[in-house]
């Protein structure tokens, strides 16, 4: 005796998994530009290490004889594989099986909670999601005899939100996404849009059509351009899927595979004392005028490292996972070609990242030249107040070092969400530095309103009063106050920043595992 | 022949016009620097193309997200 007959029947089982929808199926995905879930999981991971869990689970029916007579696969296909050598947790809607749809099963594979999100969790591993499913349909109700409450049973995104606080989640939108797997997306800390291929929203043109009698595309409700570039509601666009899986792998090589473990450390080419002449002058001495902060951070960082979070949402800030001496730091730098003024969106952005590098032990590195808080009417509607102060108080909860470059200007309540006053408020002024409450220009007159009007000649006093008070704003005489902590010669960033960035390691081994939170959010 | 629309990112006024109808841009080339927060904010051209319309003139308000160009590739 011997089991061979129904081993035989699991390859054949595997097989039949393997084809997905079936040929016809994959052939009009295909013909829409996409792969299937099975290859995109290949693409992503290090070649032949998928080790697929859950291959046989589906829909079976059986002859008169009891033999297997046709099977449908579940449409969500996942396992763990290694990226970089590193072990990952992954899965993905089968969108050839009927959309990507749920199929029933005793427990779920993953996508909208289940084994996956599980594993990671159990193991302490990082998820990437690749999502191209809809999520919920009327059919439930038909199938179950019932309808349920949001939230019933294995659909719950509790185990999703612990997730946050654990392993990096990355989240991959790469067909039309509405709905449970929407909302996976978003439950994430870093998430990817295929442009032309990927769209999101909280429900589809038919439904907004019903709402409102407006016909859009689904490109115009929830295409990159809005979903990405202007909602900010996914990070990252990705060009195609190739693009999209280099990505990823590009973001989890900043991340460590938990929050128990310091990101990993690579070893580096670029020279520590690499001073870049450029930066003497990079900044222009005409205040008004905007220069490229993202070619000063290069300059700064090691050479090639500079990734970029949310490039094209809330542009008057830049954020970005980078290299100091092979040591993962996050940046976060004024982008005064966007006037580098801390809108609502850079706010967002700002908490958002902050929040990212020290959930998972990377200090932080501020490139400051912001002249405060967007101010008029509509900023003012849009709660620019509210979102610059929870930015700044996500801020007051780091607890990963941080270090505050002030390259030019750095003012009022926006400017001091760019300074760590919780730590040992480090900050390193360039000589365009300039600082205070208010800019010189504009606070003169509020300030000394009866002395500027009681003068003989009032335009001439306050003339005066301002070239009194530009002169104090000298970052010479605060650096001899040790009211900053250095001013430096801005071709020295790198080598400063280098050898700090080095020492500060024993302490981010110190502060290992999940950070709770404490304080209500304003 | 793709028209692009170039938008301000921020709200603000126009300070001045740097392109006109009929040029030749390449990407990165400033078609307009408005004026915000004390700060001369160029609207860079994405795309090179032809400038078909320059759609603000100096002193204008423009708000964020506004078209103020269109390019035609």
């Amino acid at each position: 005796m011997t089991w061979r007959a129904e081993i035989e029947d699991i390859h054949h089982r595997r097989k039949l998994a393997e084809a997905c929808g079936g040929a016809e199926a994959v052939a009009r995905h295909h013909a829409a530009g996409k792969l299937t879930v099975r290859e995109r999981i290949n693409a992503l991971l290090d070649p032949g290490s998928f080790r697929e869990v859950g291959k046989l689970a589906g829909r079976a029916s059986y002859d008169g004889q009891g033999k297997l007579a046709a099977f449908e696969p579940a449409p969500y296909v996942m396992g763990i594989g290694r990226i970089a050598g590193r072990p990952v947790a992954v899965g993905g809607e089968d969108y050839t099986i009927r959309a990507g749809t749920g199929f029933g099963s005793d427990r779920r594979k993953g996508g909208q909670g289940g084994f996956i999100e599980d594993l990671a969790y159990e193991y302490r591993i990082p998820l990437v999601n690749l999502i191209d499913g809809t999520g919920g349909s009327v059919n439930t109700a038909r199938r179950k005899g019932y309808t349920v409450v949001p939230g019933y049973g294995q659909d719950g995104c509790e185990r999703s939100a612990d997730l946050l606080g654990m392993v990096p989640v990355v989240s991959a939108v790469m067909g039309t996404t509405a709905g449970g797997p929407a909302m996976r997306a978003i439950l994430s800390h870093w998430s990817i849009m295929v442009k032309g291929r990927g769209q999101i929203f909280a429900a589809g043109p038919p439904v907004v059509e019903r709402a409102f009698g407006v016909r859009l595309t689904k490109e115009e409700l929830g295409g990159t351009r809005v979903a990405v570039d202007t909602a900010g509601t996914i990070d990252n666009v990705a060009q195609d899927e190739e693009d999209c899986f280099r990505q990823i792998r590009r973001f989890l090589s900043y991340m460590p595979t938990n929050v128990w473990e310091l990101p990993p450390q690579i070893a580096c080419a670029d020279p520590v004392d690499r001073c870049e002449d450029a930066l003497a002058d990079i900044v222009p001495r005409e205040a008004r005028q905007a220069y490229d902060m993202k070619r000063l951070v290069e300059m700064v960082a090691d050479q090639g490292s500079v990734f970029e979070i949310q490039p094209t949402f809330g542009r008057a800030l830049v954020t970005a996972l980078a290299r100091m001496n092979g040591k993962v730091v996050g940046i976060i730098a004024s982008n005064p070609m966007f006037g580098g003024i801390m809108d609502v969106k850079a706010a967002r952005k700002q908490g958002h990242f902050v929040e990212l590098c020290d959930m998972f032990n990377i200090p932080l590195i501020f490139f400051a030249d912001i002249p405060g808080l967007m101010v008029g009417a509509e900023s003012e509607a849009h709660a620019i107040l509210r979102e610059g102060v929870r930015a700044r108080y996500i801020g007051f909860e780091v607890r990963v070092p941080v270090f505050t470059v002030i390259v030019r200007k750095c003012y009022g309540v926006a400017g001091g969400g760019m300074i760590d006053r919780r730590g040992l408020n480090f900050k390193i002024a360039w000589p365009s530095a300039n600082w205070g409450s208010l800019p010189v220009e504009g606070g003169v007159r509020a300030a000394y309103k009866r002395e500027i009007e009681s003068a003989p000649d009032p335009a001439a006093r306050e003339k005066e009063i301002e070239e009194e008070l530009r002169e104090l704003a000298s970052p010479f005489r605060t650096a001899e106050a040790f009211a900053v902590e250095d001013l430096i010669d801005p071709r020295e960033t790198r080598p400063y920043l280098c050898q700090f960035i080095d020492a500060l390691q024993p302490r981010l081994r110190t502060q290992l595992g999940p950070k709770y939170k404490t304080g209500v959010r304003p | 022949m793709a028209k692009i629309e170039i938008r301000s990112e921020i709200t603000g006024t126009v300070w001045q016009v740097k392109a006109k109808p009929g040029d030749r841009v390449e990407p990165g080339d400033t078609l307009i620097v408005i004026e915000s927060m004390k700060m001369e904010i160029p609207v860079l051209a994405e795309d090179g193309g032809t400038v078909q319309e320059i759609l603000v003139k100096e002193k204008d308000p423009v708000a964020e997200g506004q078209v103020v160009a269109i390019i035609e590739d």
